[in-house]
């Protein structure tokens, strides 16, 4: 509603001005905008470059013969079609243990009424703000001790359950009618059905939200794996298998091989973004707004 | 009934209770624990022995340790505090842009700012390696047609550290746009409609209505964005490896290298609540700030 008022003033506002505010903003904007995709944007092109192309000074912008060589070279240095699935395989567990652990813990949070609710919750949300290094020692021993470590169960069990989860599904659940769970009770229905049934539909945006961040985050995730497995190749996710291209990182002649496995490695959460980005916004406006 | 609820609200919470308990609750009290013994990282815990504070001694002393331990903070604190400095203005500008209805185009402004921050940190540091190269490089290509010479930008100790700020800005400034968003679209159309009504100039406005009343979000992203900062780890450990001579070695690289690589725990350990202690001081220092100006 806000917005529509200031809508209406700006343009009543912007007639009585000279048009040459509008040309400087929109100068901007497009400035601003190809800044910001410029890199994305020539670490494709690069990817299709041939070596020679790739080591021109003056640099090449667009290739003359676009190849794919490049990709195919990616897949005979490093196990591309193994650290994808790997990749796929801890983003989609870790973000479907973060929903059921978020869910029940925010219906919890925000339903429940138990001696110390507000202490446990501030406990939870204080682990929000901290950097992963400050507990990296210590889990790296602990995860080890448990027999997980140089496995994917390493990387993912630790991160099943977080502090930002628990805290958006609180927010949003905190808004479903009580009415609407007290009919259900009257029912019968157990409190999981409850939350399965009645709650989660209801926050069906807030859970989408939340799926593609665990997702994208775990899946760009790279200090942990890097720790955990401690060199098996086999459960290399796709952001450390493309760590390994580093030793071709210091001649020009293989920049497209570089820009090459850099692109398949960003592909993934970068389309789920263009479908999806509506629920992300809406959740980080949600989780900053209602906080 | 209340009883019941009891029970359900147990096992709502036990899931979740017990992962962060034991994989961040548990490893945190650890970490501190551990900065008082002298423990091996390759050792179980039991073998540790209790120190005091040596580790802080002698990551605070005149040995190497110490030194580049205390230049891994003073490169961390410098690298937050540019990002932060950064990305604030920025995010209020570029949310700005998305925000008015003067000029078409916001929406796709905010998906291509925040496009950036869903590119894992490791292709980021390997593409702006590329970039920043010195001869084949874009970047100094571009420098040279507005007529500025060819910059080191990775490979002097005088500008690794800031070349690594400008990735990280390049990647987040798009999260907290979205952020300055969520802050402009709560601030009331009416404050403006009747600043104008006094008189107020589109500056005036965004000095006395917008800023003050972003205030909460400002704070919020500051305190977001010291945290993701002293995160920094990928460009660090893939491009630079803390060079040349030490000047991009940031806490979360070191820490990493003594605690992991070297196997020193107890010193590992030292730095890290050394870490968190600074962003409590920090992050309360901001706190203190803010209310004191809610006040005035």
């Amino acid at each position: 509603m806000s917005a529509g008022k200031l809508s209406g003033s700006s343009s009543r506002l912007q007639r009585r001005r000279p048009s040459g505010r509008k040309a400087l903003l929109a100068t901007l904007m497009l400035v601003v905008a190809v800044a910001s995709a410029f890199p994305l944007v020539w670490m494709v092109l690069s990817s299709l470059k041939t070596p020679a192309e790739s080591m021109q000074v003056p640099p090449v912008w667009i290739p003359h013969t676009p190849s794919l060589d490049a990709y195919e070279k990616v897949s005979s240095v490093v196990n591309v079609g193994r650290s994808m699935w790997n990749s796929l395989v801890i983003a989609s567990i870790t973000t479907a243990g973060i929903l059921i652990t978020s869910m029940m813990a925010g219906y919890a949070f925000a339903k429940y009424h138990f001696p110390g609710r507000s202490l446990l919750f501030s406990a939870l949300i204080a682990t929000m703000f901290l950097p992963p290094i400050v507990t990296l020692i210590p889990l790296y021993r602990l995860v080890g001790s448990i027999g997980l470590n140089a496995s994917l169960a390493g990387i993912i069990v630790p991160n099943l359950a977080n502090a930002f989860g628990i805290f958006l599904m609180r927010q949003f659940i905190a808004g479903v009618p009580d009415d609407l769970i007290d009919a259900a009770r009257m029912d019968g229905a157990s409190e999981l059905l409850i939350l399965y049934k009645i709650v989660a539909p209801s926050v069906a945006p807030a859970i989408a939200a939340l799926a593609l961040f665990a997702f994208v985050y775990h899946w760009n995730s790279y200090l942990w794996p890097l720790t955990v497995l401690q060199g098996n190749a086999d459960a290399y996710p796709i952001v450390i298998s493309l760590s390994r291209l580093l030793s071709y990182n210091r001649g020009a002649m293989n920049t497209g091989l570089v820009m090459a496995g850099a692109t398949l490695a960003v592909l993934p959460p970068l389309i789920l973004f263009v479908f999806l980005q509506r629920f992300f916004v809406d959740s980080i406006v949600g989780s900053a707004i209602k906080g | 009934m209340i009883q019941r609820y009891r029970a359900s609200a147990g096992i709502m919470l036990a899931p979740a209770v017990t992962l962060i308990g034991i994989f961040i609750l548990v490893p945190m009290m650890l970490t501190v624990w551990l900065s008082f013994q002298d423990w091996s990282t390759q050792t179980p815990f039991a073998s540790a022995s209790f120190i005091g504070l040596d580790n802080f001694r002698e990551i605070f002393g005149p040995t190497s340790i110490g030194r580049d331990f205390k230049a891994a903070l003073a490169n961390t604190a410098i690298y937050t505090a540019l990002s932060v400095v950064l990305i604030l203005p920025l995010s209020v500008a570029f949310g700005l842009m998305v925000y008015q209805h003067d000029v078409p185009g916001g929406t796709a402004l905010r998906t291509a700012l925040f496009s950036t921050y869903m590119v894992p940190m490791i292709a980021v540091a390997l593409v702006w390696s590329k970039l920043y190269a010195p001869g084949e490089g874009p970047l100094n290509q571009m420098l040279g047609i507005i007529g500025i010479g060819p910059q080191p930008f990775l490979s002097s100790p005088r500008s690794a550290l800031i070349s690594i700020v400008f990735l990280n800005v390049w990647q987040q400034v798009g999260y907290f746009t979205v952020l300055a968003i969520a802050g402009l679209t709560q601030i009331p159309g009416s404050l403006y409609e009747a600043a104008k009504l006094d008189g107020a100039n589109r500056f005036e406005q965004f000095r006395f209505i917008t800023l003050p009343l972003m205030r909460r979000t400002l704070l919020f992203s500051a305190v977001i964005a010291i945290i993701n900062a002293v995160q920094v780890f990928e460009p660090v450990a893939l491009i630079t490896q803390g060079g040349p001579v030490g000047s991009t070695s940031v806490l979360t690289y070191h820490i990493r290298r003594v605690g992991i690589e070297r196997a020193q725990g107890g010193l590992g350990s030292a730095m890290a609540v050394m870490l968190m202690l600074s962003l409590i001081v920090v992050v309360c220092a901001l706190f203190a700030l803010a209310n004191r100006k809610d006040q005035e």
